[in-house]
């Protein structure tokens, strides 16, 4: 599989990142078969959370197994130095490893956590101790945000290293200042920061309760997610090809085999099939009257 | 804000000179082309159709905030009230498609009667789409309906090299060709739009004529869904000698 350089973390990952939120829903023989089948594929970047249910739990043996070979990003939703300091702890502890490759502040969504995170007793303050006592490598921030929000997070924390937001065709399209990534892709490219894509293999939203209870959706992901081979492997190369340093996989085990399939057959997507997949998503959607053309 | 800008607009635009330039944006239709100039800086759009809702739409969708940088005008692009020499840039995004092929030869010699020396040309179409393809169909079925109430056709596809052919004999060198959309995404609203082209006209006939028309339109409509079929192509011309 293609690897490229995370920023200028020094890692070089794979284009494909295993969410491992996926491991959530298997039994533990299940979860060490589909990390054997990820490492498999040659993936060589992990991303975690403590919030993903039993994620972490499930991921630990094959982990500790193969440590050298993977790059382990995790989270925190924590703001605050008290909290941030405990979930490191306590994630490295379920995890059963002593460093953790990537550490990333969680889903910042606003301007007020940011002031809360960088102040003296933030988050940010826990994290720079436990990279300086060997705990964590590198700093990262993840956002489903305002891409603003993003740049300024840049902006005020001068070591961050990475940042993983949503890209796929339906973003893309959109014109607006709060959905304008490609900003912060420019941004990152400009400074060394390495960047993640999430959403990637998004369709939509789920339908409304009403109409399908949350326990009849089939797939565990947030969002609906395309589910054929074909749409898998289009999403796939078109994050790929967004200039994106690597692009995490969908949360739902049941999709992540021809996720694998789609990253190591990949072969790039040329800008008119990219322009093709961004119109087809903005017409679904547009604000303009009816058109005959493109 | 000029609303959202299509890729394709955008990317037949991204090697062109706009900002600071006075453009010709030929056969208006919704906008597109027109909030595309605008937000690269155009630093005057005449926008042209001979469609009065055509101009309507365009004024709504792009015409707040741009009152001194936009003129939308309703006239036929074969004699425009615009002076000679007096544009540096003109665009036809989706025209020659609309265009009789009859009026499309007055049409480029206008458009080079307006433009000043050494000004570019930006031509956006569709090659021809595949015979194979659902949408060939639903056009062929849209362009019977519309030489039998209007005597023309509805939609005609250029392949590239004939519309970079007709355009040079006009004094049009061409520069680029990039290809727009490959795929090009017909979506269920594309395909609704075209068959509604073939409701209008069935309404202007006889019933007994008129309705198989628009029910075979429906059936169109159900059988196609949407398709990806055929590409989009964009053309770039420098002005040399006339
Ligand atoms: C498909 S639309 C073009 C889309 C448009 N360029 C955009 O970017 O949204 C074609 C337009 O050309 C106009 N048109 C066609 N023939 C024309 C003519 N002879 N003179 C002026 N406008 C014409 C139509 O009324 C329509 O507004």
């Amino acid at each position: 599989m293609e690897t490229r350089a995370l920023g200028d973390t020094g890692q070089e990952s794979t284009v494909l990142t295993f969410g491992s939120i996926a491991l959530n829903w298997l039994e533990q023989e299940g979860a060490n078969q589909l990390v054997e089948l990820v490492l498999d594929h040659g993936v060589n970047h992990f991303d975690v959370a403590p919030t993903y249910g039993d994620a972490e739990l499930k991921l630990g043996p094959k982990l500790r197994q193969y440590r050298e070979e993977v790059f382990l990003g995790c989270k925190t939703q924590e703001r605050e130095y008290e909290g941030a300091a405990q979930k490191i702890d306590r994630s490295l502890n379920r995890l059963g490893i002593d460093t953790i490759d990537l550490y990333q502040i969680h889903g910042l969504e606003y301007e007020a956590e940011l002031d809360t995170i960088t102040a003296d007793g933030g988050a940010l303050d826990a994290i720079r101790e436990a990279k300086a006592a060997g705990k964590i490598d590198h700093i990262g921030l993840t956002s489903h945000g305002n891409p603003q929000l993003i740049i300024d997070a840049i902006d005020r924390i001068d070591d961050l290293e990475t940042v993983m937001f949503p890209l796929n065709p339906v973003v893309a399209g959109k014109d607006g200042d709060e959905y304008d990534y490609e900003a912060v892709l420019e941004r990152c490219e400009s400074e060394g920061i390495g960047t993640l894509g999430i959403k990637a293999f998004a369709k939509g939203s789920w339908p409304p309760t009403d109409e399908l209870a949350e326990a009849d959706r089939p797939y565990a992901n947030w969002y609906e997610p395309v589910d054929t081979p074909e749409a898998i492997r289009e999403r796939f190369d078109f994050a790929a090809a967004q200039s994106l340093d690597t692009v995490v996989s969908p949360g739902d085990p049941k999709l992540v085999k021809m996720v694998l399939d789609a990253a190591s057959r990949s072969e790039g997507m040329d800008e008119a099939r990219q322009r093709a997949l961004i119109e087809e998503a903005r017409h679904d959607d547009s604000p303009v009257p009816e058109q005959l053309h493109h | 804000m000029t609303g959202d800008v299509p890729e394709t607009v955008t990317a037949a635009l991204a090697d062109q000179q706009v900002a600071g330039q006075v453009c010709l944006e030929a056969g208006a239709g919704v906008g597109n082309t027109t909030a595309g100039l605008l937000t690269a800086g155009a630093k005057r759009v005449y926008a042209v159709t001979n469609d009065a809702d055509h101009a309507a739409t365009v004024r709504d969708r792009v015409g707040d905030g741009n009152a001194d940088r936009l003129a939308v005008v309703t006239a036929d692009l074969r004699a425009t009230p615009l002076a000679t020499d007096s544009v540096d840039l003109v665009t036809a995004h989706g025209l020659c498609n609309v265009l009789p092929p009859a009026d499309l030869n007055a049409v480029a010699a206008e458009l080079a009667r307006v433009a000043r020396p050494d000004s570019h040309l930006v031509v956006d179409d569709y090659a021809v789409p595949p015979a194979s393809a659902a949408v060939t169909r639903l056009f062929a079925l849209e362009n019977a309906a519309a030489r039998v109430v209007d005597g023309r056709p509805a939609l005609t596809f250029y392949p590239a090299g004939v519309l970079a052919a007709m355009f040079a004999d006009h004094g049009w060198a061409i520069e680029r060709r990039k290809t727009l959309l490959d795929p090009v995404p017909w979506t269920e609203a594309h395909i609704e739009a075209h068959s509604d082209v073939v409701r209008e006209y069935a309404d202007e006939l006889p019933d007994v004529v008129g309705e198989p028309l628009a029910t075979m339109a429906d059936n169109l409509v159900s059988a196609i869904g949407s398709e990806r079929a055929g590409t989009m192509y964009s053309l770039a011309f420098r002005l040399a000698d006339r």
